[in-house]
């Protein structure tokens, strides 16, 4: 983002940069940064604050009109008061987990549970107005089958024309955790991240389905196949202890090619 | 919250290690008071307007969203899977502050909006963006946007 803003303002077009982690605007030292204490994916604050919101875009555009740089990195002072957990909150109610964690019947109980979701995430659309399910392009039942099948060792053809099949899993996947956390967040308790991602991967077939989906490609013999299943599928935060590794983070990705 | 003292040490660690580049000049651009200013956005988040193809890798070029877009035709596809993307499911805003630029600019706060907003993926390799970054200047100022809002996730 930094090096963004040194490119742009070098072609005579002024900018001032969101600093999400101030060490790296630091070493880029783009010309005007307003470092905000929130959460990495919410460089704006909380959800549904507009005024909160309000005040975090002002501050970095007001660092525009000042005359004391280059360079200028300035604290935005206020944490994200939706951070903490909302204790009314209850998740949907689903089935407990089955003991039978084999892969063809994570892949049964993730097909069942998907529709159980429907009305809390019909619910989750009329209450915002969005859904940021759709880079798949594939409908909830089959997506559910498409993961399944891979998780079952089978490889579907992809449905999406210039996507590989692996490559469209990725995008199934995503497709996948956003019904999820919308379809946990229905209503009026207001969760925060964590409780939904806990929820999420302690507590569904879908968290269940992609720990599994994520071991059994990366036993895959393809390097690309197995690139994607260590890097889209599971944050860093839940893999299991076992398949940890040492460092996570936001840019915690194997080499990666532009185009693939 | 990102202070990184309140974060695992690993994790920490690596973001505060990440490399970045090291530039040798420090350009500076001044310009008109806010309420003459034409602000775009500019998201490196991997954001796409729906039915668009997604960011399917590091890939170093942008993708455009106009001003006219439903917050309900944004979507996300950055690589990275270990950041928030609550807040963006509930408010596009907190990605992508484009119903507060335009409520400043109803209330003169800044002189207007651009008429298209633009996104990276923030994981592409800044030498391979550059080129890109160059070209987009000049989009903004053929749209005579003079103040870029640089929006990371």
């Amino acid at each position: 983002m930094s090096a963004l803003g040194h490119y742009l303002e070098e072609e005579g077009v002024a900018t001032v940069a969101i600093s999400l982690i101030r060490p790296q605007t630091e070493k880029t030292r783009p010309p005007r940064a307003l470092w905000v204490p929130f959460a990495l994916g919410r460089p704006f604050g909380p959800p549904g604050d507009p005024a909160f919101q309000r005040r975090v875009v002002l501050a970095a555009l007001r660092l525009l009109e000042r005359e004391a740089g280059p360079v200028i990195i300035e604290d935005f002072p206020d944490d994200d008061p939706r951070e903490p957990a909302d204790p009314a909150w209850r998740p949907p109610p689903l089935p407990a987990l089955p003991a039978d964690g084999t892969p063809a019947a994570l892949a049964a109980r993730l097909e069942t549970e998907i529709p159980l979701l429907a009305e809390a995430h019909r619910r989750w659309i009329a209450e915002h107005g969005r859904t940021s399910v759709g880079l798949s392009n594939l409908p909830m039942p089959e997506l559910g089958r498409y993961i399944g099948d891979f998780l079952c060792g089978r490889e579907p053809r992809s449905r999406r024309v210039g996507f590989s099949p692996i490559l469209l899993l990725r995008f199934a996947a995503d497709d996948l955790k956003a019904y999820y956390l919308e379809a946990g967040a229905a209503g009026l308790a207001k969760p925060s991240s964590k409780q939904l991602g806990d929820w999420l991967w302690n507590s569904t077939s879908a968290g269940a389905a992609l720990i599994a989906l994520r071991e059994t490609l990366l036993a895959s013999d393809n390097d690309r196949t197995k690139l994607i299943a260590g890097n889209f599928f599971v944050p860093g935060l839940y893999l299991p202890n076992t398949a940890r590794p040492g460092t996570i983070g936001a840019n915690s990705m194997g080499p990666w090619q532009p185009g693939q | 919250m990102v202070r990184l003292v309140d974060l695992p040490p690993a994790q920490a660690q690596r973001l505060a290690a990440f490399e970045c580049p090291n530039f040798t000049t420090e350009p500076w651009v001044s310009g008109p008071p806010l309420s003459r200013r034409r602000v775009a956005i500019v998201s490196s988040a991997g954001l796409l307007v729906r039915g668009g193809t997604p960011f399917r890798g590091r890939d170093p070029d942008y993708h455009t969203i106009p001003a006219d877009t439903r917050s309900a035709d944004v979507l996300i596809s950055h690589v990275s899977i270990n950041f928030d993307r609550t807040g963006f499911q509930e408010d596009w805003n907190v990605v992508f502050p484009l119903d507060r630029l335009n409520e400043l600019a109803a209330e003169g706060v800044i002189g207007s909006v651009a008429d298209t907003h633009y996104s990276f993926m923030g994981a592409a390799e800044p030498d391979l963006i550059e080129p890109h970054a160059r070209e987009l200047a000049g989009q903004l100022k053929r749209d005579r946007v003079d103040a870029v809002l640089l929006a990371p996730v």
